[in-house]
């Protein structure tokens, strides 16, 4: 990714519904669910257990669900930097299978709906889908945010 | 950085470790607290490389609405994923559903939140369990920051 400075502001101009972002690999490293368990708190025994993984017939520990909440967002920011004053106002996920600790995932996003509402603020719904190297899908997000300028 | 100690004790049923036994409506999922500091929320940022100032710099956010910097909400969003996860297991990583979360209010460093649970309706498809939980994060004022709702499927042999 581009350092931030680099990157322009994405603007409500710039988010036609239909567009598409260019996809965001992300690999799951142990590092990165490590920094993810301490800084959420959640130490749920299949993010790191390899022994465990192998009892539930897993390839590895599973990536903590909720890393969608971070790559679903990034998936549409890795060339561009998010204005201030933006808000979140309603996320939905769908997981359809465990990704694993040591895949790298290809997650695509694309705008549904960019519009104006009654009260003239800007509306912006992303669908985001994260698959793994096979192509099997593993998460899909619905985010829908009220867009700064 | 801290969070109120629960201590977990995650079950060996055949296919799903998950905390709950046997689950029936009206069950409320076991509670997780965290406390809520600036220094959780620069970590936050550090590791989703949101750096909206909102989020991260004091003097930025008091001249805002908000009147000072507020968590981000997708560390919300994680929050929930961790209860489910911790009740459900794989019955939460396979096939888990978190639908029409909306942000209500926003969370503040200081705040002491519990993110809670609860069961409100089963149902048996595809030969198996779909457990739908009205969720939601309060603060330490009882009032409500985030709601949702989170359904896990968990497999009928394991009654």
């Amino acid at each position: 990714m581009k350092n931030e400075k680099d990157r322009p502001e994405l603007t409500f101009a710039d988010l036609p519904p239909g567009r598409t972002f260019r996809p965001l690999e992300l690999a799951v490293t142990p590092e990165l669910v490590q920094e993810y368990m301490e800084v959420v708190g959640d130490h749920h025994p299949l993010y790191f257990d390899e022994n465990l993984a192998r009892k539930y017939s897993l390839p590895a520990p599973i990536a903590p669900p909720g890393l969608a909440a971070i790559y679903a967002r990034l998936s549409y920011l890795q060339d561009y930097t998010m204005p201030s004053g933006g808000v979140l106002a309603k996320q939905e996920f769908e997981f359809h299978a465990p990704a694993h600790v040591g895949e790298i995932l290809e997650v695509k996003a694309q705008v549904k709906e960019s519009y104006l509402d009654e009260k003239g603020r800007k509306r912006v719904t992303f669908f985001i889908e994260g698959r793994n190297k096979e192509g099997k899908l593993v998460s899909t997000v619905r985010l829908s945010a009220i867009w700064p300028k | 950085m801290r969070d109120a100690q629960y201590k977990f004790k995650f079950g060996r049923k055949k296919g799903v470790p998950f905390v709950l036994k046997k689950v029936k409506v009206g069950d409320l999922l076991p509670q997780v607290g965290k406390d809520i500091d600036q220094e959780r929320i620069w970590r936050w940022a550090n590791l989703s490389g949101d750096y909206n100032r909102l989020h991260i710099d004091p003097e930025y956010a008091r001249q805002t609405p908000f009147k000072g910097t507020i968590a981000h909400g997708p560390m919300s969003l994680a929050f929930l994923n961790e209860l489910m996860m911790k009740s459900f297991g794989l019955g939460w990583a396979r096939g888990g559903q978190l639908l029409e979360v909306r942000f209500v209010a926003p969370t503040r460093p200081g705040d002491h939140i519990r993110i809670e649970g609860l069961v409100k309706e089963i149902e048996i498809k595809d030969g198996q369990k779909r457990v739908v939980c009205e969720m939601a994060i309060k603060n330490q004022h009882g009032e409500k920051t985030v709601v949702g709702q989170g359904i896990a499927f968990l497999p009928m042999e394991e009654e």
